[in-house]
């Protein structure tokens, strides 16, 4: 089956970033339609459509939108989440690079809804070219007066990846450490400086105006009924041809791999598929006839969470791969809650005892029991996420672990892909004091 | 939190509290203990950052942080006690927290006073799983002379870093890097400088910020707490004097909710040490001859000051410093006045009962709606605590003003005077405004003066009761009597001793009174003394002798000399408050001040005695030139201060403050050589431009000021020399 | 030509009174003004913002991409996260060490170049992305380094 687009509908005959071109093709129409309605009326559109965020949670937006306390005297934020972090994933991006009108136009509707006249992006920091076509584009945009008195500000962040955890990303805008709050309170009630805030994925809000030109009920149709519209899928790794598929959300898991993106590279074997960005459990070979869509993938234990699949071949050590997973988790955690801050940093030490030979079966147990104690004691997700892969491949893969601690050493010699793979937290902290904790 | 009544199940019991209390408190009141340690109210909202408190909720399909949860009616709460879930979660943080920690509590000053400690001997797993490299720090860092930082033994639960950024609102004390590397740390490892950087120590729940001055100095079970109330400010704040072996070792904050909420200075904190000062006098010193001052008996002496007292009888005046105790004042005025016939005595400012139609505890400031702060002397500088009052109600959205006619205030339902000098005449000017603006009667108003003293209030109240006569004015003065440090480091009262025939000192510290007395008696401290003190608040409270002076107590000898003057003055506070309270305090007694002392009425004001108080510096700026200049009196000065080699650190720059319009208008900036002078006598002083400053005055320290007061003219530097 | 300090104001202006949302922006343009967040460009931007330079610094020492030490005048960013490792991203660290004669982590003796391995820069299906000041290069190969290099003006 062929890809369908909508979010990045028009960017392979039209140079999208353009507004004119983007009018062209019916763009911005969705503002109007919208704005004749009242926000009772388009939240109830929304949640009919049944748009699933695309962030990772799969929240429906229209649901969001409706907890909205539109009565509070403050005023009401909306915030789209671009921090797009999490490995694996580059839709966002794509989105953003070559349809940002779609995403504008996404936010005015959104706008309307919540009655919000302030909007903020918050965009990675470094996704710079993306940033300047983004600004750029609000710039034409409200220069040709589709604004009202709606008011777009583009924030950039500077390098974290916690700051894509909504209410980091809330603290980050503020101006403070991006250290995620307890809940509750949850955003629409106390969100940014404390008033109620709609925060949304970069892929949901650019979905919105297909909901408007569609109409939800239409919306509701396309891709499966649990998880209707299409979905950006960022597949990466050993395949053939690694990039951004726009499918229908149902789309059998196989088909991504060996029609669109060409299968294996190097007629290697399939090892593993991390179906949700490296934060998700991943699959073995004999799981990947499944549909693409957040009910589908939970069934059988994993989630959706990106829409990027990382695709593993058989040459690399799974060991090795959860090391450099758990690398980067410990190097985003943001320092404040105790299990996360600790617990991935152990984490580490035991995978790497048992990556160069030094384990025992005991620490096997350990690890799993670290990861147990992580999990579901944590302020936010990030810490969950450096467990469930681990977790998985632990489970999946243990005659390899096992293989490690009985040859004292890696089973593949020098020969695994990911073979002396340096990570950043290898190198140094920001601080003398981070330095000497580093030995 | 509304007053609504919720029924919340915790560990199979029922209570009943407010709906909106916090889980913690919920479980305390139903008899159960959440351990917690980032969880600590006075700093904010809950952060559910170190993860000690979770518990299960029915209906939550995850463990919940019990510090960020609030009591909603039928909310059925299960903690680690009853839920196998809890105690996981419970097991698991504490096993997390133990991972990095250094296994240093025998040499560690909190051991056996730590939280952690406890937690981990209560709830903790008996051995380690954490076999490989912990996080090892330099340690410990000095992040000030008076605090150490042990960043291995850091829990990171954020409790100094958020009273730095939200309590004290000083923002110096922050949280660098992310995860594992995150530490506690100042910037570029500059000293952690201000009036309540102290507090830190206490807050941290392990042995990570410690006071230097106490380090190796006792363990727990070596020492003991006396609950005694601070003498270095009119605050009056709550303390406990830890004592070992007969010595003060270390001043913790012992919480009065309505005077200090457990928030104490660093000069009530860490100035306990001029208790073992190196000129501290034991034994008196007679000047004999013209040999100067050389140390002679206690009889020797006590024989000497009869004999100066009869030659000068009804002409001796004496000097009050305010912070003797009520009991003291009584005592000698009794003395002086009944045995002498010798009334007259001053305080270095006015005092007058004309707040005391509006008192009010120094909590109600944060639930004003509107402070308005009178006075360029930054409150910080006066009476310390009141400043975090004033900033916590400007964090509950009061407006703070420093204009008593700015309309909010009359629009305002609940009002707050703060009268912060310069001048002694203070309680005068804002009882008048007080009264201008009605708030008498009104609910949660009221007017408060910071005095310049700990207890000018009730050393006044005291001399006045303790004689009917009156004397009239003398010719000449006798002997002059110099009662306390204050009184015997101002220069004026040295100046006064210049016309008396005979000056007897009682005084702390040598230094102070070598050279111009004839006769010293030493004196002793606050943290030595029975008896009791009346704060700014009007609230009378008690001092406890939390060890004993290395001298006889005043009311000692007073007593031993009154009575060769036929005037009967009891040994002990006790006996002497009661004689007070019959007079003054309404026949309270002494057992009845409190630990925790309520804010009682006074039957009836007293008539007061008072010294011409300080000019209060009058007059606007006439010429563009001139600018009204303030001399503050630091907080960290004085006698104490002086004697603590670990606090000059916190003592006030050279510089003087300006007003951004002042220091535009002459192109002024931060760092410029600025000089101000009036008729011959000038300064020349490094700038300050300070955005809260009022145009047209400049701020210095007193003793950066150089004896200027009042209208100056202000010039930058090079201008003049030029 | 408009000041530090203005061009904070302007950068405070664009958020709510009060907030200090400003202050990423204003420690980037401190860092591009002074190369990295030296102590005195921490303290110019507290000044601006009103906060205190310990304020400046703790939010700075959160975020990966501002910078506490010095760096060269160009900064090159390997993508070492797993997409990107899975496809030879170590080679290509590797060889810009040899070519720069330098460690992933450090900057060349005559400070033109900085060379870090960074988490994952959102170009997986590009592998291996490099980061060149700040500017993607995507499908990097050991081979096309030294191209990259040659293009830096001045390069090394
Ligand atoms: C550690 C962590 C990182 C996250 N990163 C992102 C991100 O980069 N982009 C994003 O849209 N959501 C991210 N999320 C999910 C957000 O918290 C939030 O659920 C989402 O932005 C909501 O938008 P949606 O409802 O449109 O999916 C992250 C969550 C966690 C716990
Ligand atoms: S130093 Fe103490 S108070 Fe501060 S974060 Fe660490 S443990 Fe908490
Ligand atoms: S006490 Fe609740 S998380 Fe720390």
């Amino acid at each position: 089956m062929a890809e369908h687009k909508v979010l990045l509908a028009g960017t392979d005959e039209r140079d999208l970033t353009q507004l004119a071109e983007y009018r062209a093709i019916g763009g911005y129409r969705g503002v109007d339609k919208a704005r004749a309605m009242t926000p009772d009326a388009l939240i109830e559109e929304l949640q009919q459509a049944n748009l699933r965020g695309r962030g990772g949670a799969g929240f429906p937006m229209g649901r969001k939108a409706s907890l909205i306390d539109r009565k509070s005297p403050k005023p009401k934020y909306l915030v789209v989440n671009a921090d797009e972090s999490e490995p694996g994933a580059f839709k966002d991006r794509e989105v953003m690079a070559k349809a940002p009108h779609r995403l504008i136009e996404g936010c005015l509707i959104a706008a309307h809804a919540i009655e919000s006249t302030d909007v903020f992006i918050y965009i990675r920091g470094e996704y710079l070219a993306e940033y300047e076509i983004l600004a750029a584009a609000v710039e034409e945009a409200r220069e040709a007066g589709l604004f009202g008195d709606v008011r777009i500000t583009v924030h950039r962040g500077a390098g974290a990846y916690i700051c894509g955890e909504e209410t980091a990303l809330l603290e980050s805008l503020e101006g403070k450490r991006g250290q995620p709050r307890p809940r509750p309170p949850f955003p629409p009630i106390q969100g940014l400086y404390m008033a109620p805030t709609q925060i949304n994925n970069v892929c949901t809000i650019a979905t919105v105006p297909a909901i408007l030109e569609l109409g939800a009920e239409e919306f509701a149709k396309t891709g499966v009924p649990s998880s209707p519209g299409t979905a950006i899928f960022s597949i990466s790794g050993n395949v053939v041809q690694p990039g951004n598929y726009e499918l229908d959300l149902g789309t059998p898991m196989r088909e991504l791999i060996y029609e669109h993106a060409g299968g294996i590279a190097g007629g290697r074997e399939l090892k593993a598929v991390i179906p949700g960005g490296s934060s998700v459990p991943a699959l073995t070979p004999d799981q990947i006839d499944v549909p693409l869509d957040y009910d589908s993938l939970g069934a059988i234990g994993t989630f959706f969470g990106a829409a990027s699949l990382i695709v593993v071949d058989d040459r690399c050590c799974m060991v090795q791969l959860a090391i450099r997973s758990t690398k980067f988790y410990a190097h985003e955690s943001c320092g404040k809650c105790t299990p996360c801050r600790v617990g991935t940093r152990w984490m580490v030490q035991i995978l790497e005892s048992i990556e160069n030979g030094t384990a025992t079966h005991a620490d096997l147990e350990l690890l799993d029991s670290v990861g147990d104690n992580i999990l579901g004691k944590v302020l936010c997700a990030l810490g969950e996420f450096a467990v469930y892969p681990v977790a998985s491949y632990l489970h999946k893969w243990r005659d390899e672990f096992v293989a490690h601690i009985e040859q004292g050493g890696c089973p593949f010699g020098n020969s695994s892909s990911l073979d002396g793979i340096l990570a950043p937290s290898d190198m140094h902290a920001h601080t003398p004091a981070g330095e000497e904790a580093l030995v | 939190m509304s007053t609504e009544l919720v029924r919340v199940t915790i560990d199979e019991r029922d209570v009943h509290v407010p709906k909106g209390t916090g889980i913690v408190e919920t479980a305390l009141a139903a008899g159960v203990e959440i351990p917690v340690f980032c969880y600590e109210p006075r700093l904010g909202a809950p952060v559910g950052a170190c993860r000690m408190c979770l518990v299960e909720v029915e209906g939550m399909p995850k463990l919940q942080t019990g510090c960020t949860l609030t009591a909603q009616d039928g909310m059925v709460v299960k903690t680690a006690r009853t839920s196998e879930k809890a105690a996981g979660g419970e097991r698991a943080t504490l096993e997390f927290i133990l991972v990095n920690h250094p296994l240093d509590c025998p040499v560690c000053d909190k051991g056996g006073e730590c939280p952690l400690q406890d937690l981990t001997f209560r709830y903790g797993p008996g051995n380690t799983r954490m076999s490989f490299d912990k996080l090892t720090f330099e340690k410990p860092i000095p992040i000030s002379p008076t605090i150490s930082l042990d960043r291995e033994r850091c829990i990171l639960c954020y409790r100094c870093t958020r009273f730095s950024e939200s309590v004290s609102e000083d923002g110096q004390l922050v949280a660098a890097n992310r995860g594992a590397l995150s530490v506690i740390t100042t910037f570029e490892d500059l000293p952690y400088t201000g009036a309540f950087t102290g507090n830190v120590t206490e807050l941290c729940p392990v042995g990570a910020l410690l006071p230097t001055q106490y380090r190796f100095e006792g363990r727990p079970w070596e020492i003991v707490e006396v609950p005694t109330v601070c003498g270095l400010c009119p605050v009056g704040c709550n303390i406990h004097a830890t004592v070992r072996e007969g010595k003060v070792k270390r001043i913790l904050s012992r919480n009065h909710p309505e005077i200090d909420e457990g928030w104490i200075c660093d000069k009530g904190r860490f100035a306990y040490t001029h208790l073992r000062a190196e000129d501290r006098l034991a034994q008196p010193l007679q000047r004999l001859r013209r040999h100067g001052l050389e140390q002679v008996s206690w009889e020797q002496a006590i024989d000497e000051a009869e004999r100066l007292f009869r030659a000068a009888r009804g002409r001796i005046v004496t000097v009050l410093s305010g912070s003797e105790t009520v009991e003291q004042a009584y005592a000698l005025g009794k003395l002086l006045r009944v045995g002498l016939d010798s009334h007259q005595a001053t305080l270095p400012e006015e005092i007058s009962g004309g707040l005391d139609a509006y008192r009010l505890p120094l909590s109600s400031i944060r639930s004003a709606d509107v402070v308005v702060v009178l006075g360029d002397v930054p409150v910080a500088e006066r009476a310390p605590v009141v400043d975090l009052w004033i900033r916590s109600a400007r964090r509950n959205g009061a407006r703070i003003l420093d204009d008593a006619n700015d309309p909010a205030v009359a629009e305002a339902e609940r009002v707050v005077l703060i009268w912060s000098g310069p001048g002694g005449r203070g309680s005068t000017t804002v009882a008048k405004l007080a009264e201008k603006l009605g708030l008498a009667e009104r609910e949660g108003c009221g007017a408060f003066y910071l005095p310049e003293t700990p207890n000018g209030r009730g050393v006044a109240d005291a001399w006045a009761a303790c004689c009917d006569e009156e004397g009239g004015p003398i010719d000449s003065i006798g002997l002059l009597v110099v009662s306390g440090d204050e009184a015997a480091a101002d220069e004026n009262v040295r100046a006064l001793a210049e016309q008396a025939e005979a000056t007897i000192v009682l005084s702390m510290f040598g230094g102070l009174s070598a050279g111009w007395a004839d006769l010293v008696l030493p004196g002793t401290s606050y943290l030595e003394r029975d008896g009791t003190f009346v704060n700014l608040e009007g609230r009378l409270q008690r001092l406890r002798r939390t060890v004993t002076p290395p001298c006889p107590d005043e009311l000692e000898w007073i007593a031993e000399l009154a009575a060769r003057f036929d005037v009967d003055v009891a040994p002990y506070a006790a006996a002497v408050f009661a004689e007070v309270s019959e007079r003054v305090y309404g026949g309270l007694a002494f057992g009845e001040v409190g630990e925790r002392a309520p804010l009682r009425g006074y039957p009836e004001a007293q008539e007061h005695v008072a010294r011409e108080a300080l000019p209060e510096p009058r007059g606007k700026p006439r010429r563009r030139s001139e600018v009204r200049l303030v001399a503050y009196k630091p907080l960290f000065s004085g006698a104490a201060v002086e004697r603590v080699t670990e606090l000059q650190f916190q003592r006030p720059q050279p510089e003087l403050e300006l007003s951004p319009e002042d220091a535009q208008r002459r192109k002024i900036a931060t760092g410029d050589l600025v000089t101000v002078g009036s008729n011959g006598s000038a300064i020349t002083l490094p700038a300050r431009v300070n955005r809260h400053l009022r145009a047209g005055i400049a701020r210095v320290a007193l003793e950066h000021a150089n004896g200027l007061q009042g209208i100056v003219e202000l010039a930058k530097a090079e201008e003049v020399t030029a | 030509m408009t000041t530090f300090y203005d061009e904070v104001q302007e950068l405070r202006a664009r958020y709510p009174e009060g907030s200090r949302s400003a202050v990423l922006p204003a420690l980037r343009l401190a860092q591009e003004r002074h190369g990295w967040l030296s102590r005195e460009a921490l303290e110019e931007t507290a000044d601006a913002l009103e906060v205190t330079p310990a304020f400046c610094y703790s939010i700075a020492t959160f975020y990966d991409m501002l910078h506490l030490e010095p760096v060269g005048r160009h900064t090159i960013d390997v993508c070492t996260n797993l997409p990107c490792a899975l496809c030879g991203a170590q080679e290509v660290v590797e060889a810009f060490e040899s070519e720069l004669g330098i460690r992933a982590g450090e900057t060349t003796p005559d400070g033109e170049v900085t060379l870090r391995a960074v988490e994952c820069l959102g170009g997986c299906g590009y592998a291996t992305v490099v980061a060149v000041n700040d500017r993607y290069r995507q499908h990097v190969r050991p081979e096309t380094v030294p191209e990259i290099l040659g293009e830096l003006d001045g390069g090394t």
